[in-house]
Formats: C-alpha cells, structure tokens, sequence
C-alpha cells in the first residue's frame, strides 16, 4: 500500500469493496453446472469419429447432385442431340441423291436431245451425267446391241 | 507449495482418487478464480463461461500438469489465458468496429445489471478499462487480489521487474484519470 500512497494518493483512499455482485446461488450451483459440461465434453470423442464424415457430407452431396444433373439432363440431351444430328446428315444426304435422280429421270428424250445440240446454252452436260441418263432410259440389252453396231 | 496443494495434485493425478479430488479444487479456487476473470472481462454471463472453460481445461490437462509451477499460479494462467482469449475472438467477433479493447469492455461495464459500486467505484473502473491489456492484468491481481510479484511473475511468465513498472505506470495513469474527473 505504501508504494500506492506515494504514487497515486487519490486511488490509494478509494475502499476497495467488490463492485460486482453474482447471481444469487451461483457458487453453489457453480459444481453442477460444470459436471454437466465435463460430461458433455467427455461424451463428444464419439461424435468426433464421424467428424471427418461430417465434414465431407456437404462436399458429397453437392458431387451427388451433379452427377444427378448429368445423369438426368446433360447425358440425354448430349446422346439424342449426336444421334439427332447423325440422322439429319445422312436424311440431307438422301434428299440431295433423290433431287438428282429425279431430275435426271424427268428429262424426257428430246430435252435431253435439244440440250445436246444446244452448244451455246448454259446448261452442259459432263461424261458422268450422260452415263446416268443412258442408265435411266436404256436397258442393258439396248446398251449391249448399240455398243456393238 | 503447501502441503494441502501437495495433496491436492496427488490425488488429481491419481485416478482413483481424481473426481473428488477435482470437486475440491473447484471449491477450493471458484469464487477467487471467477473474480479475477470478473474483473478481466467485466460481464457476469461472460465469465461464467470463461470460468467453467478454465476447470474443462484443468479436467483435461492435469495430467500435463508440471508440479514445479505450482498449482495455484498454473489455474490463475489458465484463467487469464482463457479471459484474454476470450476478449480478443469477441472484438474480432464483432460486428461495430471498434478501435481497441477498452471499448468492447467500456460497453460491457455500462450494460452490466451485476455492478453495483458507487460513482467512485465505477471511475476506477473506467480507468482501469482504459489500460493496455497486460498493465490491466497486473493491476487487477496486485491492487484487488494483492497477489505476490513473485507469484504474478509465474502466472504472466514476465519478470518482476517488468510487472513492477507494469503496476507503477497503471496506477499512475488510474491516478490522472481519477484527478481529471474531481
């Protein structure tokens, strides 16, 4: 207390009573109360096993889930569009064969004769597509006996 | 060490005898153990939780326990340990900005519904909340508990020289506080 007079004499006359008031009871319940908790705190190793599990749960579950969007939406959609596509090219591919045929089929013999002589028309006429035309009008016997006169 | 602590720490490490033996250190050190974290961090629910986190942790490490520290001063490091982290995650905690410690504990001190001091009282309070930290510390285990420089030395693991210029400075700024206000 000496050292306190000389060096702060206002605070050395001030009591020094407790200020601060407890609930009342608390230090007899105090006991209680923390067994409560030890026990609580030794019952929690158990909980702590499955800690790991826990914390991964979250993690999991979001994996879970898009694996479940994948498998329900962008799988399906991904298949059919491929198989979709591949049916539309090959669909095209006829479509443009069976414009040609067609057209070749429906000129009849004298178009085919006056686009012959037409040298100076737009239209002309390669080896290949004489080749389709005699396909599409003349038999095989017909070819034969032309081919051999 | 007396010879009750001497005891006392036998039958907490022996597993026989540890349960009561740990009931009787309760009743031995709650309510000197409860007013210094009181005093640390002023709110009454706040250290009843410190208080009962300090015996969880000397349930769980008695058996670390070293016996040349002693016991009385390895439960006061706990204790302070516990209140001053305690304070430190709380400002972190906390949602107002707020610029240091003393704030946090001036707002605690204001809304306590357990102080009951007169005006005086509650100026050497505000005063002793507006030191730093560790003078707060040592101004609290020497003015209140009058505890041993040598005791103190043990618990805050500084020199007794620091914790005497520790106490000197603290009383003299609690001394201009409580003249500004006369």
């Amino acid at each position: 207390m000496d050292e306190l007079n000389n060096i702060a004499p206002k605070l050395s006359k001030i009591k020094k009573d407790n200020p601060f008031k407890v609930p009342d009871n608390y230090f007899d319940d105090f006991s209680a109360r923390l067994q409560m908790k030890i026990d609580a705190e030794n019952a929690e190793p158990k909980k702590k096993e499955n800690k790991i599990i826990q914390l991964i749960k979250p993690a999991l579950g979001l994996a879970a889930g898009f694996a479940l969007i994948f498998m329900l939406a962008y799988w399906p959609l991904n298949t059919f569009t491929k198989k979709q596509m591949a049916k539309n090219n090959d669909t095209e591919l006829e479509t443009n064969e069976m414009l040609y045929a067609s057209m070749v089929e429906g000129i009849d013999l004298n178009s085919f004769y006056v686009l012959l002589d037409d040298q100076n028309g737009e239209v002309h006429f390669d080896d290949d597509d004489l080749v389709d035309f005699v396909n599409t009008y003349s038999s095989d016997y017909e070819i034969f006996s032309e081919t051999n006169n | 060490m007396s010879k009750n602590e001497i005891n006392l720490i036998a039958n907490l490490k022996n597993e026989k005898t540890r349960e009561l033996a740990f009931q009787n250190l309760v009743q031995q050190y709650q309510e000197r153990l409860y007013w210094h974290i009181r005093k640390i961090v002023i709110n009454h629910d706040d250290a009843d939780d410190i208080l009962q986190n300090t015996f969880v942790k000397i349930w769980k490490g008695i058996d670390k326990f070293r016996e040349e520290s002693g016991l009385y001063t390895w439960l006061y490091r706990i204790a302070t340990n516990e209140s001053l982290t305690f304070i430190n995650s709380n400002k972190r905690r906390s949602l107002i900005p707020m610029n240091d410690t003393s704030e946090f504990l001036m707002n605690n001190l204001e809304t306590d519904t357990y102080f009951d001091g007169d005006e005086i009282q509650l100026r050497l309070q505000q005063a002793i909340l507006l030191l730093p930290e560790k003078q707060r510390v040592v101004f609290n285990l020497r003015y209140f508990e009058e505890m041993k420089y040598e005791d103190m030395s043990k618990v805050l693991e500084t020199s007794v020289g620091a914790l005497k210029a520790s106490y000197h400075h603290a009383a003299k700024k609690i001394e201009e506080h409580l003249t500004k206000y006369d």
